[in-house]
């Protein structure tokens, strides 16, 4: 019995140890950055560093806008990611409905094939989509880094998997009650997802913030660019200001953190409770 | 309001040889305003044939009538049918007047005004008007049930469909909302088909029952008449709790002789004609125990009920179940002498298991109990 509880012990000892330091791993960066921001250059560059926050925020954010666009790059991203996040959620669930509650010709060996374009890295399908996309025209526009993305595998596959949970008799019931098949999945469906469709739109908001190497093909003027984009533009002129890349990266994350705060009571509500009797 | 008419219904999942045929050519008619069970083990094709009624399945074959009307092509929302769910089908994510209201708000044109008085009026006559602004999860099950009545009945539907709506509540609860349900079904005069694997609830409220097994119907009609004169040995078995006593017995003239010793000779033998063997039932109600007689079981269990006791006993290796009355006590291992009236009993083809011979007697008190 003792030493049941002692065993215990050093277990749940170990797994704090470990978590404590999987979550320091993560937060130091972070928070290196954020002091990094509020330092002049020559002081973020001496040895050892200075561990707490400095007073030059302002002064670096002034120099910063000066020299570069990154206010609007923020726009930019801003805007690409709300529209790519909205329409791409639309998409998504309404292929994972399908996918999960109707039946057609081919449904397997069409899910399967989407599932299958997962293994082509991004950076493969670069050149082809910078050449289909200056053929009908569209360089250096948000809808060419908007559209190609739409229909994302990963997110049709979390939908499909999450609709399947979806007892066919709620969907039964509307189709009695006259829903028309949008209706139900307008109505019924997507509102029962919630939380599915808030992890979603938070994974395929971050895919499109953090998308580098695509925008920076297609987009050449510097007031399209998306953070990513501006970002690395910070490091090529000149030389590297580390002082503004930090400040840059500071706000670039700020956008991303209240979509997560906004987000993230979704995941917790178990919104489907009491629809069924089990 | 409507009177159903299914001919020739049948369903088939699949194709070539995978094919499935759920229920098969199912001819039934439930007339306006009457309370039709569907009942029998679950996979016999009572919900399948729900389902189609609904419009939920599309039909393989055969047509289904709402009086004049050939739905069989319809979609569901075009039938005027609603239907309550095993599981109740609640809309999670909306209140209770917005659950009940939905169907009004997206197949007729109300008023959001109108739609609100109506919703008012169901949740009134279900007594659920305190709950209108909460979620289904905040409610009971017997809540979740109630609104979901309310959904089917604020429509005012030809058809109302129910797929087991008590199976998911309690024993006290059960049989309470059986009888609002019954009630609520009288009053509204809504013709109702109702599916339930439960043969003392499709006894209790059917106005009809249809006894269904393996897609086919085996036998329609009043509940006393379905006990009292079943179609064939499943009817009997499924229908009756405690369930019949059967087994084989030989026929020699007009003498049976069964498992244990057992023999009875019948004064009509008519039903034994040409007969080697036939399937014996005895309902338990029927079986009297006596100090004296021809036929001997050994006591296993006795089981007091009260108002009643259940005798357990055995035939060989047949069970033989008799209900006695609460004052005879007998005790495990006893032998113990019974008797029945020819009247009472049922005699069943060995082969196809269609009645030869049903109860002919008047049902005696303890058989109407039976019945109920």
């Amino acid at each position: 019995m003792r030493k049941q509880r002692q065993r215990d012990a050093v277990w749940k000892f170990l797994t704090y140890s470990f978590v404590i330091v999987m979550t320091l791993g993560m937060m130091v960066p972070l928070y290196w950055m954020m002091v990094a921001a509020t330092l002049p250059q020559e002081e973020f560059l001496q040895f050892p560093p200075r561990l707490y926050p400095g007073t030059a925020f302002f002064d670096n954010l002034a120099v910063l806008h000066e020299e570069t666009d990154f206010l609007i790059s923020i726009w930019n991203s801003v805007f690409i990611a709300v529209v790519y996040t909205v329409l791409s959620v639309l998409l998504c669930s309404m292929a994972g409905f399908a996918f999960a509650k109707y039946e057609f010709r081919f449904k397997e060996p069409i899910f399967y094939t989407i599932l299958a374009t997962l293994i082509l890295p991004i950076q493969l399908l670069v050149i082809p989509l910078f050449l289909m996309m200056s053929q009908i025209g569209w360089t250096d526009t948000f809808r060419a880094i908007i559209i190609p993305w739409l229909a994302n595998p990963i997110g049709i596959f979390l939908m499909r998997q999450n609709m399947k949970s979806i007892p066919d008799a709620l969907l039964e019931s509307a189709r009695m009650d006259g829903a028309t098949e949008f209706q139900i999945f307008y109505r019924i469906a997507l509102p029962a997802m919630r939380s599915s469709v808030a992890a979603l739109a938070i994974i395929l908001f971050l895919f499109q913030w953090d998308l580098f190497l695509y925008p920076l093909v297609i987009l050449e003027d510097s007031a399209n660019y998306t953070i990513p984009v501006a970002l690395s533009g910070l490091e090529e002129s000149r030389r590297v200001n580390f002082d503004q890349i930090m400040v840059a990266s500071s706000l670039a994350i700020i956008p991303m953190a209240i979509l997560f705060l906004i987000l993230q009571k979704q995941f917790v509500s178990g919104i489907l409770a009491g629809s069924l009797k089990e | 309001m409507a009177r159903i008419n299914l001919s020739d219904l049948t369903k088939v999942y699949g194709t070539g040889g995978d094919s499935v045929v759920a229920v098969e050519e199912v001819s039934l008619s439930v007339t306006d305003g009457e309370f039709l069970v569907l009942v029998g083990p679950s996979g016999c094709g009572k919900s399948t044939t729900l389902r189609c009624i609904a419009g939920l399945e599309d039909v393989t074959e055969g047509r289904i009538q709402f009086g004049e009307r050939d739905v069989t092509e319809y979609q569901a929302s075009e039938r005027d049918v609603a239907m309550v769910f095993q599981n109740y089908a609640l809309y999670p994510h909306m209140t209770v007047r917005e659950n009940i209201g939905f169907g009004l708000k997206l197949s007729t044109s109300l008023s959001s005004a109108e739609i609100h008085e109506r919703v008012d009026d169901v949740a009134g006559t279900l007594g659920i008007s305190e709950l209108l602004s909460d979620k289904p999860k905040e409610l009971s099950g017997g809540q979740q049930q109630r609104v979901a009545l309310g959904r089917a009945i604020v429509r005012e539907p030809e058809v109302f469909l129910m797929d087991e709506p008590l199976s998911n509540l309690d024993a006290k609860l059960r049989s309470d909302m059986r009888t609002e349900l019954q009630e609520l079904q009288e009053h509204l005069g809504v013709t109702t088909v109702y599916v339930t694997h439960d043969q003392t609830e499709a006894m209790a409220m059917g106005d009809r029952i249809a006894v269904m097994d393996g897609g086919i119907l085996q036998q329609v009609g009043p509940p006393e008449e379905v006990y009292l004169d079943p179609a064939n040995e499943f009817v009997a078995d499924f229908i009756g709790s405690p369930s019949i006593n059967l087994f084989t017995a030989d026929v020699e003239g007009a003498t049976i002789t069964g498992p244990g010793g057992f023999a009875y000779e019948l004064d009509d033998s008519t039903p034994l004609r040409d007969r080697k063997r036939v399937r014996v039932g005895i309902r338990p109600e029927d079986i009297r125990l006596v100090a004296d007689g021809t036929n001997h079981a050994d006591v296993a269990v006795v089981e007091p009920m009260g108002n009643e006791n259940f005798c357990y006993m055995r035939l060989d290796d047949h069970e033989l179940t008799a209900r006695i009355a609460p004052e005879q006590r007998p005790e495990a291992g006893d032998r113990v002498a019974f008797s029945f009236e020819e009247g009472s009993l049922y005699l069943f083809d060995v082969d196809d298991g269609e009645a030869l011979k049903t109860k002919t007697s008047e049902p005696t008190e303890s058989a109407v109990e039976g019945v109920r």
